[in-house]
């Protein structure tokens, strides 16, 4: 059986908890974010043949990525970084803490979602950004909270890239 | 520089080949070495020979190898160490041949046997005791009404009350991630998502350390919340988190040190390349099971015992005092039971208690005495006692008697007696009556036979009395009735008749003897034949009356036996008479 820690990070309000909500295990009530910070929530899925477990910690949303504990990433295999595409505002958080998170944890995969895309027609993060961020070697998704797009497949890169013995992100 | 390091292990080898491939060029120099350091080089070639015999490298491992094993004889990594080998070694020497294991054994199996069964024999006891008195105690009670207040069930109440501590689960977690490597429990109380909890412990233990700025040496060592706590130890690499009921003693605490402490030395490499794959850490559990440990709390109060005597003391009290009670209901049912059978016409079948009352049943005689009015004087309550009685017809004699006196009604101066069956009646009782009760006495249960002799004897006797007191006077010189002498005469024939009847009804027979007398004045041969005149004059008259069974008999005395001897005229009237005697022939 493999287990697999990966976080959630995001700005505020980006949606990261009702992204995943309706597709993991929960024990634990989303009080558990505001007082202690954290929520953890369990996935269970199979990737090319192997049973995986994710402890999924769901980081409380922060704007200022300096308040993000770097105790609650350490032991991380990967990580996912959620930012609102109605708000490009939190694109730049993102990448805050994104480099927060690889000095913490170097070398492990992260996928970066690129939340609400059912409200397409809003969204201030234009093509060319988007673009700008694949050729840096950023793997982006489109998902959706309220339908569901995006998520299982994100889960499973990430399960995948994490499994793979060379992360592709390792030159980050 | 492969084959160099092939070699490397062999320096001296080496060595002396770089030495003599140096010494070809300049055999002087060969020479000096050889003077210079020929001993030691042959000291080392012997070292090395010895070192590479195998034969001489096992000898001298063999020397020391005991002295190490006594110096590392508490090493547990020895014992580690040595375990696999001994195990694999045991089970071939099982699979060659069982019997040299078996006879090595057997010295030790029986005793070991022994103290197992003993051993789990006083278990059994201590879990018997521990279910009695959860039974039955007064507190069990107190303890079964908390949980129907508090809807709880008894048994988590029972766990509640008497446990000290109980370990209930141990995480062994990996530091870094929060992943759960591997996770025990002791039943299923109150089971959740090992998985989830796991991390989330972690990350208040983060949570804690991040808040409270402390140094990143110390971190959170227990929660606790309510009677509920969760010990955690922490090695370099992993956690232990013991979840505990109840308060645990610090001893404890080794405990969880210990079972990280040996974790970490199993574990080590797996530990150290953790990538998730936490299947490596099943074998852990055994080391995390000697952490599930429970303890019940001693009764040091025992309030069972003391409030057991209290009640044992009580039931005794209640005991005896119902004892008592009953012992004396006996004996008052014993001393009614005592007097209805010594009373005549009542027969006791059998007693018994039904509803609360104290039943007798059996016969009673309808003359017998009302057995109610025997219970005064035994102490029961007559409302007590019940009598059931059939009725039937008794022998005693005093019964028999009554029922015949009821039956026969014998006039007054006639008392009937008993004896034998034989029923007989004594006094003056007319011929009629007897004769009555000569044919009603069979009727009477319990008379066999009526005997009237005596009756008979009586009646006669009154009447032969009255015969023979009677003397009829005569006219002088004549056979004839002075006047006024007949009035008596009818009477004599009256009782003539009477005891006729009585002769022919008792079946006898009595003879009349009529006795003539005459006065002095005279001569014999007048007087005699004179007196034997007279006394014919009655016997006809007798004869008269028809009388069956009496034989009727004259004697002429004269002037022999006077009542009366003056010369006087009225005496000698008195002697001018006849009188009767009675007798019956045969009886005594």
């Amino acid at each position: 059986m493999i287990q697999k820690k990966i976080c959630m990070l995001g700005a505020f309000a980006v949606g990261k908890t009702s992204l995943v909500s309706r597709y993991v295990s929960s024990l634990f009530s989303e009080k558990y974010l505001t007082t202690v910070g954290v929520k953890v929530d369990k996935k269970q899925l199979t990737v090319d043949g192997h049973d995986v477990t994710l402890m999924l910690w769901d980081l409380y949303g922060q704007d200022d990525y300096q308040n993000v504990k770097s105790s609650q990433l350490q032991g991380m295999s990967g990580y996912l970084l959620v930012v609102d595409g109605t708000r490009s505002a939190t694109l730049e958080i993102a990448r805050q803490l994104q480099q927060k998170a690889s000095q913490t944890v170097s070398g492990v995969p992260f996928i970066l979602l690129l939340n609400k895309v059912d409200l397409a027609s809003e969204w201030e993060i234009d093509e060319p950004a988007f673009f700008k961020l694949v050729e840096q070697g950023w793997r982006v998704i489109r998902t959706s909270a309220k339908t569901g797009e995006g998520v299982d497949e994100a889960f499973f890169q990430l399960t995948r890239a994490m499994l793979a013995p060379r992360p592709p992100h390792e030159a980050l | 520089m492969a084959g160099a390091a092939d070699r490397a292990p062999r320096p001296l080898d080496e060595d002396a080949r770089r030495a003599r491939s140096e010494s070809d060029p300049d055999p002087e120099i060969a020479s000096l070495r050889r003077i210079l350091w020929g001993r030691e080089q042959h000291r080392l070639m012997a070292l090395q020979a010895r070192l590479e015999d195998p034969v001489t490298r096992a000898e001298d491992i063999g020397e020391v190898l005991p002295q190490v094993l006594v110096q590392h004889a508490h090493d547990p990594n020895l014992a580690r160490a040595l375990t696999p080998p001994l195990e694999r070694a045991i089970t071939a020497s099982v699979k060659r041949n069982p019997t040299p294991l078996a006879d090595a054994l057997f010295p030790v199996m029986g005793p070991a046997i022994r103290k197992a069964v003993a051993a789990s024999l006083a278990s059994m006891l201590d879990s018997l005791n521990r279910t009695l008195e959860h039974a039955v105690s007064w507190r069990s009670i107190q303890w079964r009404v908390e949980a129907m207040r508090t809807g709880r069930s008894f048994g988590e109440i029972v766990l509640m009350k008497t446990l000290l501590f109980r370990v209930e689960q141990v995480f062994l977690i990996e530091r870094e991630s929060g992943l759960l490597l591997q996770h025990v429990h002791s039943g299923a109380a109150g089971l959740q998502d090992a998985d989830m909890i796991s991390g989330m412990l972690s990350a208040i233990r983060d949570f804690v350390r991040d808040s409270f700025r402390v140094a990143d040496t110390e971190a959170l060592e227990s929660l606790k919340v309510g009677d509920l706590s969760v010990w955690i130890e922490a090695g370099p690499r992993a956690v232990l988190a013991a979840v505990i009921r109840g308060t645990a003693p610090a001893e404890y605490r080794r405990r969880l040190q210990i079972a990280i402490e040996t974790v970490h030395l199993e574990f080590a490499s797996e530990l150290e390349s953790f990538d998730g794959d936490t299947s490596a850490f099943s074998l852990s559990r055994p080391t995390l099971e000697t952490c599930l440990q429970t303890e019940y709390r001693a009764d040091a109060r025992r309030p069972r015992t003391r409030w057991s005597w209290v009640l044992a003391a009580a039931a005794i009290l209640a005991l005896a005092v119902w004892g008592g009670l009953s012992y004396r209901a006996r004996a008052r049912e014993a001393r009614y039971v005592e007097a209805l059978r010594a009373e005549p016409g009542l027969i006791v079948v059998s007693t018994g208690r039904t509803g609360g009352k104290f039943v007798v049943s059996g016969l009673r005689d309808p003359r017998a005495r009302d057995p109610q009015t025997l219970i005064a004087g035994t102490g029961l309550a007559p409302e007590g006692v019940e009598g059931r009685w059939g009725a039937y017809y008794a022998l005693d004699p005093a019964l028999v008697l009554t029922r015949a006196g009821d039956l026969l009604k014998p006039p007054a101066g006639v008392a009937l007696a008993l004896s034998q069956g034989v029923l007989s009646a004594a006094g003056d009782a007319p011929v009629e009556w007897i004769t009555e009760a000569r044919r009603l006495a069979p009727f009477v249960a319990g008379v066999a036979v009526f005997d009237p002799s005596e009756a008979f004897d009586a009646a006669a006797r009154s009447i032969i009395t009255r015969l023979e007191s009677q003397a009829l006077l005569f006219v002088k010189g004549a056979a004839r009735l002075v006047a006024g002498q007949d009035r008596i005469l009818e009477n004599i024939q009256a009782e003539a008749r009477r005891l006729d009847a009585l002769a022919a009804a008792a079946g006898r027979r009595y003879v009349l003897e009529v006795v003539g007398h005459t006065d002095a004045d005279g001569p014999d041969e007048a007087n005699l034949p004179l007196s034997l005149a007279r006394a014919d004059v009655v016997r006809e008259a007798l004869a008269e009356t028809g009388v069956t069974h009496l034989d009727l008999a004259t004697t002429g005395v004269g002037s022999g036996q006077p009542v009366a001897e003056s010369p006087d005229e009225t005496d000698k009237q008195k002697n001018r008479r006849t009188a009767i005697r009675v007798v019956r022939p045969g009886a005594r």
